[in-house]
């Protein structure tokens, strides 16, 4: 649909517009991972190995979580979304003859694709400087494994964005609730350390929600830890949480609509 | 024919009450009181194809949720409506492709885009045809002149190059009904002034049917026959505008003049509602039926009386004052 091609390439003149606009929030990430790597690196110093990760497979797997998520995240999405609620420039859209849900996530991704590119490039430069402390391991079905699968972590990423923005409906500020759930999701994702290192029991409640799936079970499929048919598993899951998320995140639209429209904003 | 039908259309808004003080926050926390609004009650009227209609009314009147139930942003409390032939709030594209709506104080261009990037995603949206969206295009940018300015960033725009920006974006698709809340809000006179010719003429050769909302009266009086003056969500009045004046002026303004030295107030009181006084000119206030009568007594006395001038209200004191006083009544 042209319509589509249109909104990103709009987007996209938009981040010209602004030179560098979100893809200057890569930059301050590239402090985040040497932290963690050199961290690690001081725990592992007189231990072997942390619930069968050697030093080697940890950084490997703090690397490429970290480079997985920067390929996959919204850059804070969600406040596009509430302040389209909260200034009623949602009016604009609800009177033209387009799904808004729709058009949010196609301005989402021409949003990221200029930061994209400057991630992808500066995160290789990263791995490539770090090559002797990481574990390369992939072949074609892999990659595409790997690709399928933060295809759909990036649309669950969009819709989760879109999910909490619409948060805004009933309560003005969202990015108190946006920053705590942040944290939490990079928790349970994965995203900070590999979740095995938790009791049990929380590592088992973890796999019934989604979060494990977009960053976790990727990284664990790259590094091998899991075989190709359990990734494809998660890779099963994965999309039927997005497709959850779809018809929640339509059932708090409809919900939202119906306030916004008793309030009138 | 009847494009928009509105019977008895209500809408009641939900907030809740907030009192002052911190300790009345924290326990707003916990339960909050729940009020309503109603800031649409039992409204009725038909519009016909082609007409220009002004919705007027102070602020919070209705006039925004009467317009935006229109254009299926809000669902009517009760009530219904059809606009050519559609419910509005269902939101069908086929009835979406057919209007637009217009705001003053929001604008649906990309800020950071060049004004013509917007027309070119609401052509796609809209479903235009290349033939149609250049015809259509080529029309608006020439009747409102801004050849110059469609490269430019919206944020570099004026606001009333935005305005006019704005307008092309709303009418592209042509719609047969177009919604304009505030369109000249913060405009200098000549921008008023061109927008205001602009839709004059965009009525009368496309016959669209517009409702206008505004607060400056040089808009109505230039645009619309036809007046609704809403208020406190009823509607007070619904006619011609000249009839206006008949209705809710029941008097007439006389002016007169005085020779040598002048007149005392007291001397004129009696008369009438002294409205400006100066001991050499004063403005009275008559009843209507009565002003040729006063008026005769004026000169039969012995007042030093130059000149005398009987008028008419101006229409957009009447307006004033319908809109201060609270004055309409059933």
């Amino acid at each position: 649909m042209k319509k589509y091609w249109i909104i990103i390439n709009n987007e996209i003149q938009r981040q010209f517009a602004y030179r560098i606009g979100i893809a200057a929030y890569s930059f301050g990430n590239i402090a985040e991972v040497i932290v963690m790597v050199v961290l690690w690196s001081i725990v592992y110093r007189n231990i072997e190995t942390i619930h069968g990760y050697t030093a080697k497979e940890m950084v490997s797997y703090l690397v490429f979580a970290w480079f997985f998520s920067f390929l996959t995240t919204t850059y804070a999405f969600e406040a596009n979304i509430a302040k389209d609620i909260q200034t009623g420039a949602l009016n604009n859209m609800l009177v033209k003859p387009i799904s808004y849900l729709r058009y949010m996530a196609t301005v989402a991704t021409g949003r990221i694709l200029i930061a994209l590119l400057i991630v992808l490039i500066q995160d290789i430069l990263i791995i490539l400087l770090l090559r002797g402390r990481l574990i390369f391991s992939a072949d074609v079905s892999k990659i595409v494994l790997l690709l399928a699968m933060l295809s759909v972590t990036y649309l669950f990423n969009v819709l989760f964005s879109i999910g909490i923005g619409f948060l805004a409906f009933w309560t003005t500020e969202i990015s108190g609730i946006y920053y705590a759930l942040k944290v939490l999701r990079n928790f349970l994702s994965g995203y900070y350390f590999p979740i095995v290192l938790l009791p049990v029991a929380l590592v088992k409640i973890n796999l019934f929600f989604p979060f494990v799936y977009t960053a976790y079970i990727p990284v664990q499929l790259y590094l091998g830890k899991i075989s190709f048919a359990e990734g494809l598993r998660g890779l099963a899951i994965e999309i039927l949480w997005l497709v959850a998320l779809y018809v929640i995140i339509k059932i708090v639209w409809r919900f939202g609509l119906k306030k916004y429209e008793s309030v009138g904003i | 024919m009847a494009i928009i039908e509105i019977r008895n259309l209500s809408k009641t808004y939900e907030y809740y009450k907030k009192q002052l003080g911190l300790w009345a926050s924290v326990r707003g926390l916990f339960r909050r009181e729940k009020l309503y609004k109603e800031a649409v009650k039992e409204i009725n009227f038909t519009i016909d194809e082609g007409e220009l209609v002004g919705f007027l009314g102070p602020n919070g009147a209705g006039k925004t949720t009467t317009l935006k139930m229109l254009s299926g942003i809000l669902y009517p409390t009760s009530g219904e409506a059809k606009v050519l032939g559609h419910i509005p709030w269902k939101r069908e594209p086929k009835y979406q492709k057919q209007f637009a709506l217009v705001m003053g104080q929001k604008n649906q261009l990309w800020w950071d885009l060049p004004a013509m990037e917007s027309f070119i995603l609401n052509k796609e949206i809209y479903e235009v045809s290349d033939a149609d969206f250049k015809k259509n295009l080529d029309e608006l940018v020439e009747l409102l002149d801004i050849k110059d300015i469609l490269d430019v960033q919206v944020r570099k725009l004026s606001l009333g190059q935005r305005m006019k920006c704005e307008l092309v974006a709303a009418l592209l698709h042509k719609p047969k009904v177009l919604f304009l809340d505030e369109p000249t809000i913060g405009l200098d006179v000549v921008a008023q002034k061109n927008i205001r010719d602009f839709i004059k003429q965009y009525n009368q050769k496309n016959k669209t049917t517009i409702i206008l909302t505004s607060h400056y009266m040089e808009d109505v009086k230039e645009l619309c026959k036809r007046v609704i003056i809403i208020e406190e969500g009823k509607i007070g009045y619904d006619g011609d505008l000249v009839s206006l004046i008949e209705k809710y002026a029941p008097y007439k303004v006389l002016k007169i003049t005085f020779e040598g030295e002048g007149v005392k107030e007291e001397d004129v009181s009696n008369f009438g509602e002294v409205h400006q006084f100066t001991p050499h000119s004063i403005t009275l206030r008559v009843p209507r039926e009565k002003a040729k009568n006063v008026a005769r007594d004026i000169l039969s006395s012995n007042l030093p009386v130059d000149d005398i001038l009987i008028d008419e209200v101006d229409i957009s004191d009447v307006v004033r004052k319908i809109f201060s006083n609270n004055q309409i009544k059933k």
